[in-house]
């Protein structure tokens, strides 16, 4: 039975306020589909749920339209949705054992839909035990009470509860939240077939894993607002949305290489106002509020992208008006931007230094908000790549976009407005800063060559905020030391500072923990990391290191003889590399013997790279 | 201000009182000079007689009033001297630092430059290198009588090259570090680089070529004078020299031509001294304890 949502608000009276849990939101509902609703707490997921099943709380005010096939369900009465529920739309709830009676033994509870319907017990009870036979509860356990069954157990009899009237629409609000693997795998075979079975299914999930494996499509919520609506097996690969990117990388997938990041910021939720102004009439108003916020009257309203405030590409015109759904790729997105923007692109740059040829043509393409890792042997040409990505060095053809600006032509006629969009780290950090500089004459001398020159009360603060978010001391003796005083791990800290003291949009970083022991590196990384997700950095991590790179990247580039021989989410390069030189990276950083790396066929006539 | 920042900059480097203090040569050549520095500033003013007084007997022996005698002009020795050394520094600094400035701005201008400009640059240094310049100066002294000044500022002309190449080669290497490469990237331009970072780095190179081409300046100062080349109503230590020589066959050494002759040889001891610990100071290389 096809559902729609249309235009569907919902929000919670509280008093004087309200809290808005869903913003004028679409959705179709296929049968044979599973449709997956992924976002974060408070995205207004099982309100959407409740909202089908009419079970909204009283305080609960709902616009908008569900049809159900025929049937509208918001506004319908009490008696007829009672018709509906459970023979036509069932939902499995959230927290399994707390919706049991813990009173009645659990085939009592599954039975219990087709009693209310008239059916003679004992058929009704047989009807149950088959059903729940197929959910792997044998009759004995079918006779315990619920608070004698494990968490598996129950999830599966309240799967065997939803389906006893054979509803043609189930909404499942997080069916396998606390189960372990191997019941939460039984659960979504189930799922499978009752997909094949022609149910429509709505899959509310904070599981991003199992919404990848099972949805045909996935819509992500944000605050109440659908942000993304895509394919299901795009979800890993090819994010549109910075949200679902950044849901995407904040999730433990399996096969996930990269340390787990969180999204910057927090959301809360939504508040509807109406209180009085000036002129005595009052005013509506929504906006998004912290739980601890005090509410201060006269506050203009929000505008623009919700999710502008954590995003990692956000502009100015992010923060006005409503942002409607727009196509990227075969997703919806909202975002004005078109889904997350390429920051820097290079179109077949290449660059020689006299008669060594340092770079072939080259393509390059770095999403916003991304961690790129260029990995190779040395004197493959991740360096010189970096240089000219920093506009440190100008290739000798090709061309380099930054921002969807020229960037040759912009370095040419305006350097300095590029360059602090741009922070590099060096590998050297001793040798990076000058010996003669105080900690903070390093960290402000970007500061210094910029015009106009901030004044010293700015200067200082800015720089006192870059070395507090590099965790580093912000004493007044401290700024007074010399690079010599530090150790390695401090100087490097005050590079990254000095990196980012302007707020740039792009980091590069060349090797940037190879001068470090693993200790102080594993400290920096994580440091690092921790900042590009704070600040919604675009970085560009230069290293020859496999081992490291698969730790921090979101896509890997794999270079070789000069030219980046293949590019990838990093989960599939280490896995799955397709390229012979790949291999041979991987294969060596795993410290693989020179006899297993021979038997690797083909290299020799594929003479891709020189192994 | 800056060059308060370059000292400071140093003194944490050199740990100032340690290093200093532990070579004798340095402690030895900057007493002298400290010593004749003072004498030449201050001496005008402690002198008994004014040095072209002539109105004392001639070829007097050293005495209560003429502590070094009188000469043959009947001026006081002493004073004569102060004054002459007074002149002589003064030369000597002034070659000194017109040579430093010289060498260092096209040194920096050329190394900065790089291309058509350095070799240009470098070219020029090489031709100046190869004129002899007591030749150049003799000539120049002989023909025009410039005033000791200018004869200074033509000296600096013509020692230049020398420090124009050691700063351009230390430069050339400092180009291409790392942190001179970050602030480039930053978008600092040629002026902030060679201000904050090119500068301050060749600190060392000022000192030991301000030493060299003053005791260089000295000494061809004196040779000029000796030779006749300088005004003769001047003061200065290698016109006292030559004219002293004139009376060899009396018994005037000790009292007019030793003095002139010793206080320039510890001007040039001093000058040497304080070169050769100041290069060692900064060249690792010299530095026998590290």
């Amino acid at each position: 039975m096809t559902t729609q949502i249309k235009d569907l608000t919902v929000s919670y009276q509280d008093h004087d306020h309200a809290l808005l849990a869903l913003d004028r939101l679409d959705l179709v509902l296929q049968p044979g589909k599973i449709t997956a609703l992924v976002g974060e707490s408070g995205s207004g997921k099982t309100t959407l749920g409740k909202a089908l099943m009419g079970i909204l709380p009283e305080n609960a005010r709902a616009e908008g339209s569900i049809s159900l096939g025929s049937a509208q369900i918001l506004g319908l009465d009490e008696p007829s949705m009672n018709q509906l529920r459970w023979s036509q739309v069932a939902m499995v709830f959230q927290n399994g054992a707390a919706s049991l009676n813990p009173v009645h033994c659990l085939i009592d509870q599954v039975a219990e839909p087709l009693v209310q319907k008239g059916i003679v017990r004992t058929k009704a009870m047989t009807a149950a035990r088959d059903l729940l036979g197929r959910m792997g509860i044998d009759a004995d356990q079918a006779g315990r009470y619920p608070h004698e069954l494990s968490g598996g157990q129950v999830q599966r009899g309240l799967l065997a509860m939803s389906l006893i009237l054979d509803p043609p629409v189930l909404v499942l609000d997080e069916p396998t939240a606390a189960l372990d693997a191997m019941t939460k795998l039984f659960i979504a075979q189930v799922i499978r077939d009752l997909k094949s079975a022609g149910k429509t299914i709505l899959l509310i999930t904070h599981d991003l894993d199992l919404a990848r494996n099972l949805a045909d499509a996935i819509a992500v919520l944000y605050l109440g607002r659908i942000m993304e609506y895509l394919p299901g097996t795009d979800l890993v690969d090819r994010p549109c949305h910075p949200y679902t990117l950044a849901l995407v990388r904040a999730f433990p997938f399996m096969d996930g290489m990269r340390d787990l990041g969180g999204i910057r910021g927090d959301a809360f939720y939504r508040m509807v106002h109406a209180h009085a102004r000036e002129n005595g009439r009052t005013h509506a108003h929504v906006h998004v509020a912290a739980p601890d916020a005090v509410h201060q009257g006269g506050h203009a309203p929000p505008q623009g992208c919700l999710f502008q405030p954590r995003c990692t590409q956000a502009v100015a015109a992010c923060s006005i008006g409503d942002i409607d759904f727009t196509p990227c790729d075969t997703h919806q997105v909202r975002c004005i931007r078109g889904g997350i923007a390429r920051i820097l692109s290079f179109e077949k740059v290449a660059k020689s230094f006299g008669r060594v040829k340092a770079l072939a043509p080259t393509d390059l393409t770095l999403m916003a908000g991304e961690v790129f890792c260029l990995v190779g042997e040395t004197g493959s040409g991740k360096s010189t790549l970096a240089a000219i990505a920093a506009g440190a060095v100008v290739p000798d053809q090709g061309r380099r976009i930054f921002q969807d600006r020229d960037m040759d032509t912009w370095m040419k006629t305006d350097f300095a407005s590029l360059a602090p969009k741009i922070g590099m780290i060096y590998q050297n950090p001793a040798e990076s800063v000058s010996h003669r500089f105080t900690v903070f004459d390093i960290v402000a001398e970007p500061l210094r060559i910029q015009k106009p020159v901030p004044d010293p009360e700015t200067m200082r603060a800015r720089v006192l905020a870059a070395l507090a978010d590099v965790r580093l001391s912000t004493a007044p003796e401290f700024l007074k030391r010399y690079p010599h005083e530090l150790n390695m791990g401090a100087i490097q800290r005050v590079c990254i500072a000095r990196a980012l003291v302007h707020a740039p949009d792009l980091l590069i970083a060349d090797e940037p923990t190879s001068a470090l022991d693993p200790s102080v590196q594993a400290k920096v990384l994580k440091m690092l990391l921790g900042l590009q997700i704070e600040k919604g950095l675009t970085l560009l991590f230069v290293t020859h290191d496999v081992g490291l790179a698969r730790k921090v990247a979101d896509r890997i580039g794999v270079m070789a003889r000069g030219t980046i021989m293949e590019t990838g989410p990093a989960a599939r390069i280490i896995n799955h590399p397709k390229q012979t030189c790949t291999k041979m990276l991987i294969n060596s950083a795993r410290g693989m013997s020179s006899q297993s790396l021979a038997s690797i066929p083909d290299y020799e006539k594929e003479n891709i790279c020189r192994f | 201000m800056p060059i308060i920042c370059w000292i400071h900059g140093w003194a944490m480097h050199l740990d100032a009182g340690r290093h200093i203090g532990k070579d004798s040569w340095l402690v030895t050549g900057i007493s002298i000079l400290l010593f004749l520095g003072f004498l030449a500033a201050a001496g005008p003013f402690l002198v008994p007689h004014d040095p072209y007084d002539i109105s004392f007997s001639p070829l007097r022996p050293p005495s209560a009033d003429h502590w070094l005698g009188t000469n043959d002009g009947g001026m006081d020795i002493l004073s004569e001297l102060v004054f002459s050394l007074r002149n002589t520094v003064i030369f000597g600094v002034t070659a000194g630092t017109a040579g430093l400035v010289l060498g260092v701005v096209t040194g920096l201008f050329s190394a900065w430059a790089g291309g058509w400009t350095d070799q240009v640059v470098m070219r020029l240094a090489d031709i100046v290198l190869a004129i002899p310049s007591v030749m150049v100066l003799i000539l120049v002294a002989a023909f025009f009588q410039p005033s000791p000044v200018v004869l200074a500022l033509v000296l600096a002309g013509l020692a230049w090259p020398t420090t124009a190449r050691g700063v351009r080669a230390q430069a050339l290497a400092l180009k291409n570090s790392l942190h001179i490469k970050a602030a480039q990237r930053m978008g600092g331009s040629g002026r902030y680089i060679i201000a904050r970072h090119l500068m301050p780095e060749l600190f060392p190179l000022y000192l030991i070529n301000f030493a060299a081409k003053t005791r260089m300046a000295v000494f061809m100062e004196a040779s000029l004078a000796f030779l006749g080349l300088f005004d003769p109503g001047e003061k200065s230590l290698g016109l006292m020299i030559s004219y002293a020589l004139q009376y060899y066959y009396l018994d005037i050494w000790s009292n007019w031509l030793m003095p002139p002759i010793m206080l320039l040889s510890l001007l040039i001891m001093g000058t040497t001294f304080v070169t050769i610990s100041l290069e060692k100071m900064f060249d690792p290389r010299l530095r026998k304890t590290v």
